[in-house]
């Protein structure tokens, strides 16, 4: 697979297309459409705190921006939600830099403390602030008044939307991969000293990196907004909302392109079982299942489920060489 | 004068790592940086790379004043730096690690790819050069990290104890790599606890102890210097060294 990769891509690219044709019915495709948005938000993460190595539990300050802009410019002016989207992303692009100018100055686990504490606040003023909907939120049109309201009944149309979003997304993170940028929040993640003995203004990258992951994470939360037509600050800023972007992105791989991908197939659908299964006491359940996870990978594969995958192809590789070897020295004695 | 470092010191709280150091070095000089652990060489070194800022003094590069300057900084004006444990980024190939430093003075991937790929053939690392850096052990790695602050195109490069932990066959395929660098026109300062590779390789000695310079000079002169073999080896073996 690893020889030819256009053809896995093609793979990849047939089953994400053809899946809601194949398991159609409600549940399935609003399964399948959360998957994706998961993906796109956990993909948005993955460039900061994957590549750069810079483990932000404050995304939701993101997504949350992005969730409510659509929805307040419908409030204020009966807009179409579609004009809050590029709002949100100005609106996250500009609290990435207040946010990261400060709380890149500290490293690791502190960087990490000082993003909850900042989205948490967040949290607080907006569930306090009537302008904003309060602790009761905002609502999205009630009917369609054209495809610009982006209201459809059944959840295809937003699968699509979702997939050529994410598409998109992993396009420019594979293509940033081969660029200086891409190459340079690496060396940060591996090691910030030596990279700065290098040459790379290791604080000016690690904002450029927070700033398309701010765009994209607030892109998934006016999707998320479009699609329910409802946000409250537990929904949308809510400390679950950036620790999932983290577990997912951790599970599948962080700093892998499909890593995030992959975490989100595996995790969404467990969480709506497990929710469903549980009826609506579920929420609490989620952190069980998250911290749990969180624990098996830092104890077993913290590269993800994308590196067991490498590790176990490699001695599999191994195991074939040597075996081919014994082979022909047996031919040879023979 | 490319570098020139003037009364220098370094303070951590109250204690002194390096105070008053003067250090001039010209264009295309190797000078090697000496004097028994704790002296204050390492700190010293940091000052003239950027890592500190020093308490007192003034760093000067090529005329320019970079004293305050950020590690970057330096790297951008033509200071080099490798680190005694070899800070190379693991989960990198040789090539990308390699590639990292290349990409300051080529912005786009496959110039700085071509220009890594020379600097592999110049440290003798190409055959290795898909390997993950992390499977390499110590000779291996502290190679890297020398190629790695080549590909910067630097005029001055500051090696920090390249040399320690190396079998005497490594010792000496190293001091060639340092010899090769320094024919291309690079200027070279040396921090070295091993004394017959820095009496080998340095034109200039300049000896610390107890965070003050104490000697410098040509390394015959550095040799017979009562006070560095005071330093080094106590004084009972100075006096005898000052008896004819």
């Amino acid at each position: 697979m690893a020889r030819k990769p256009i053809i896995g891509w093609l793979a990849l690219a047939a089953v994400l297309l053809g899946f809601p044709l194949v398991f159609n019915g409600e549940y399935y495709e609003q399964l399948a459409a959360f998957v994706i948005l998961s993906a796109i938000s956990a993909s948005a993460w993955n460039l900061v705190g994957g590549y750069a190595g810079q483990v932000s539990v404050g995304h939701a300050v993101y997504f949350g921006a992005g969730a409510y802009m659509p929805l307040l410019f419908y409030k204020l002016w009966a807009a179409s939600p579609l004009l809050g989207f590029p709002a949100g992303i100005a609106v996250s692009v500009v609290i990435a830099v207040v946010i990261g100018v400060p709380t890149f100055r500290l490293s690791g686990h502190y960087f990490s403390m000082a993003t909850i504490a900042v989205a948490e606040l967040i949290r607080i003023v907006v569930s306090d602030w009537d302008f904003l909907g309060g602790a009761i939120g905002l609502m999205g049109p009630a009917t369609p008044r054209g495809w610009w309201d982006l209201i459809w009944r059944s959840s295809l149309p937003y699968y699509y939307i979702f997939l050529a979003v994410l598409g998109l997304l992993l396009y420019i993170t594979h293509r940033m991969e081969r660029t200086r940028l891409g190459y340079y929040l690496r060396a940060i993640r591996a090691n910030d000293r030596a990279a700065r003995s290098l040459g790379v203004p290791v604080s000016r990258y690690k904002l450029y990196a927070l700033m398309l992951s701010a765009a994209f994470t607030s892109l998934a939360g006016s999707l998320y907004a479009a699609k329910f037509g409802f946000v409250d600050p537990g929904s949308a800023l809510g400390i679950l909302v950036s620790v999932q972007m983290v577990v997912m992105a951790a599970l599948g791989g962080a700093g892998r392109l499909l890593g995030p991908l992959l975490g989100a197939v595996i995790l969404v659908p467990l969480q709506t079982t497990t929710n469903s299964f549980f009826g609506g006491q579920g929420t609490g359940l989620a952190f069980i299942l998250y911290g749990g996870i969180i624990m098996l990978l830092s104890r077993y594969a913290p590269g993800g489920l994308i590196e067991v995958w490498e590790r176990f192809q490699a001695r599999r590789d191994a195991g074939t060489a040597r075996r081919s070897a014994e082979r022909n020295g047996d031919a040879r004695a023979a | 004068m490319l570098l020139k470092a003037a009364n220098v010191s370094k303070a951590f709280g109250g204690f002194f790592a390096v105070s008053d150091a003067s250090l001039e070095v010209g264009e295309g000089e190797i000078v090697g940086l000496i004097g028994p652990n704790g002296a204050g060489k390492s700190t010293f070194f940091n000052c003239l790379a950027g890592d500190f800022k020093p308490t007192s003094g003034r760093v000067f590069f090529d005329g320019h004043d970079v004293t305050e300057a950020a590690a970057e900084t330096h790297a951008r004006l033509g200071i080099g730096r490798t680190f005694q444990l070899p800070a190379i980024f693991e989960e990198l190939t040789v090539l990308e690690n390699v590639m990292v430093g290349a990409f300051l003075r080529h912005p786009r991937e496959d110039d700085a790819r071509a220009a890594a790929r020379r600097v592999l053939a110049l440290t003798g690392l190409e055959r290795i050069s898909d390997q993950p850096a992390r499977s390499l052990g110590t000779p291996g790695r502290k190679r890297l990290g020398i190629a790695r602050v080549l590909a910067t195109e630097p005029r001055l490069i500051l090696l920090d104890e390249a040399l320690a932990g190396l079998t005497p066959t490594e010792i000496h395929q190293a001091i060639e790599l340092v010899r090769a660098i320094h024919r291309t026109g690079i200027t070279l300062v040396i921090v070295e606890h091993i004394m017959e590779v820095i009496l080998t390789l340095a034109e200039r000695i300049v000896v610390f102890n107890q965070g003050r310079v104490i000697a410098h000079g040509r390394p015959q002169e550095i040799v017979n210097d009562p006070a560095v073999i005071a330093a080094y080896l106590g004084r009972s073996h100075a006096r005898r060294a000052d008896k004819p």
